[in-house]
């Protein structure tokens, strides 16, 4: 057994100690193999610390939290078929001989690579676990489709509003809403798209924001949003950060947000959506909570503190301004 | 907690002869680290393995026979081995029990603040297992982080457990030789 071959690193005292190791981990050990095991700890001072060194580490990685162990094991147990690993001496003319020859299992491999879509329906939050330990909690009507490469993984939100609390690692973890990019420095943030008007609210580390046309990238932190609206362009503000996910227990937070922004986000959740009539309603500013579960009372309710008009008719609701009529 | 110069003192003596005590006194001076060390590589976690020690050493002092021990090394490490087979097997029954509730309220939860050291921690180790074969690294993470038997594993892989002992073997010593000990371990 110590006379295998190995092929990672590592020096010749640690592979002996980690060999020796993992004969002791096996069922119950025998008296010889214990016999063996303490001759070679006690022939030499570095056989020892070698083997407490390695003993430590295991026991380190067997003490990792939830989130850490969840990571690992996505990555290395549940995908390792999956992974694709060439040799190194295959060069790109070897490659392209190898495709006319796998071609069929290869676009099978490459198309686990392609855009997996996810969505929840009205009316209802939905947690997802991404394939590298992400977690994603969706709102309601909103969808995002996340692309996992070698060296980056990029989800899109196509609409509505998504937490995200990212798992670390080697590539960079970014998010597409509309015109604009975040990345994730460290961080859980919560991204909300209206059209091409996105917030970015963080709640822990930070991210940088990219707006549209080259402008400059914000960084922002825990407790801070940044807003990007295609008319005022990029500002960044401070944010409650329980207001920022208060939607996960089903109240929405508004902080001067216009009218439009509102019924935007109310629609994600009620089966009677609200239309705007006219501009002018939808650029009025709602500060406030709207709790998922009375939307209708809050809508009928508008009309005394704001200038506007609500028609109900039987499958949607018309905000229009009261001077109209 | 478990800083090498620091060693568990030897038991109170209370029972068997003046001989017996002494016999076990100058055991426990010579074998304690190893006994640790063999009881820590068993459980995977050290504060345990010092307890079973500790009662390796109660049981050989409890023993009737008054004569000297004949063979008190291999006793002390039989001893020792039995123990733990007993030990994993009570975590065995224990880990079957209906686990707690799974908390899906996780948002909520802070991260406590060493959480960022600790993430470099597993960049290192992640890092250190994608250099290696895939099968070597699935193994490693089912046993050393799931704290599957290689028995399971070897099922799980449709492979010999001769195999999987030496996947698991290799990744331990790559990610030894990658990742820096932290001071405090």
């Amino acid at each position: 057994m110590m006379a295998m071959t190995f092929s990672g690193a590592g020096d010749r005292v640690t592979q002996t100690a980690s060999q020796w190791w993992a004969r002791l981990r096996a069922e119950d050990p025998s008296d010889h193999t214990i016999e063996q095991w303490l001759a070679w700890m006690e022939e030499d001072e570095a056989h020892a610390r070698a083997f407490e060194e390695v003993s430590r580490l295991s026991q380190r990685l067997g003490q990792a939290d939830s989130h850490a162990r969840e990571a690992f094991v996505s990555e290395f147990v549940g995908a390792a078929e999956r992974r694709v690993r060439w040799p190194l001496w295959l060069g790109a003319v070897a490659a392209s001989l190898l495709v006319a020859v796998l071609g069929g299992r290869m676009l099978d491999s490459m198309s686990r690579l392609q855009a997996q879509p996810y969505a929840s329906d009205v009316g209802q939050n939905r947690d997802l676990a991404l394939p590298d330990g992400t977690r994603v909690a969706l709102g309601g009507a909103s969808s995002i489709t996340a692309s996992y490469a070698d060296d980056l993984r990029k989800i899109e939100l196509r609409e509505g509003e998504a937490f995200f609390n990212v798992t670390h690692e080697r590539r960079p973890f970014e998010v597409v809403a509309g015109p604009v990019l975040i990345r994730d420095l460290g961080t859980a943030f919560n991204v909300r798209r209206t059209g091409d008007r996105v917030a970015v609210a963080v709640t822990e580390g930070r991210v940088r924001v990219t707006p549209p046309g080259g402008a400059d990238a914000l960084e922002a932190a825990a407790g801070q949003q940044v807003l990007y609206d295609p008319r005022h362009g990029v500002s960044i503000g401070p944010i409650a950060v329980d207001d920022a996910t208060a939607w996960r227990g089903r109240r929405l937070e508004f902080v001067n947000e216009p009218l439009f922004v509102v019924v935007a986000s109310i629609n994600r959740y009620s089966r009677r959506p609200v239309q705007i009539a006219d501009e002018r309603v939808g650029a009025l500013t709602f500060t406030g909570t709207v709790r998922v579960d009375a939307i209708d009372r809050w809508v009928e309710a508008l009309p005394r503190v704001f200038p506007v008009q609500v028609s109900a008719f039987g499958d949607h609701v018309v905000l229009s301004s009261a001077e109209q009529h | 907690m478990d800083s090498p110069g620091q060693h568990a003192a030897p038991p109170e003596i209370s029972s068997g002869t003046e001989d017996r005590a002494a016999q076990i006194a100058a055991l426990f001076r010579e074998h304690n680290r190893t006994l640790v060390a063999f009881l820590q590589a068993r459980l995977n976690s050290r504060a345990d393995a010092q307890e079973l020690a500790q009662e390796v050493y109660v049981r050989m002092l409890a023993m009737k026979d008054a004569d000297p021990i004949a063979a008190p090394r291999a006793l002390l490490f039989r001893i020792a081995a039995n123990l733990a087979v007993d030990r994993i097997r009570m975590r065995a029954v224990r880990a079957n029990a209906p686990a707690d509730v799974p908390d899906d309220d996780w948002f909520a939860q802070p991260i406590p603040e060493q959480h960022a050291s600790a993430l470099q921690q597993w960049r290192e180790v992640r890092a250190a297992l994608r250099e290696l074969p895939a099968k070597t690294s699935k193994a490693f993470v089912m046993h050393v982080i799931e704290g599957r038997d290689f028995g399971a594993i070897a099922q799980t892989m449709k492979l010999s457990e001769r195999m999987v002992r030496y996947h698991v073997s290799n990744a331990l010593a790559h990610c030894r030789a990658r990742i820096q000990p932290s001071e405090t371990p």
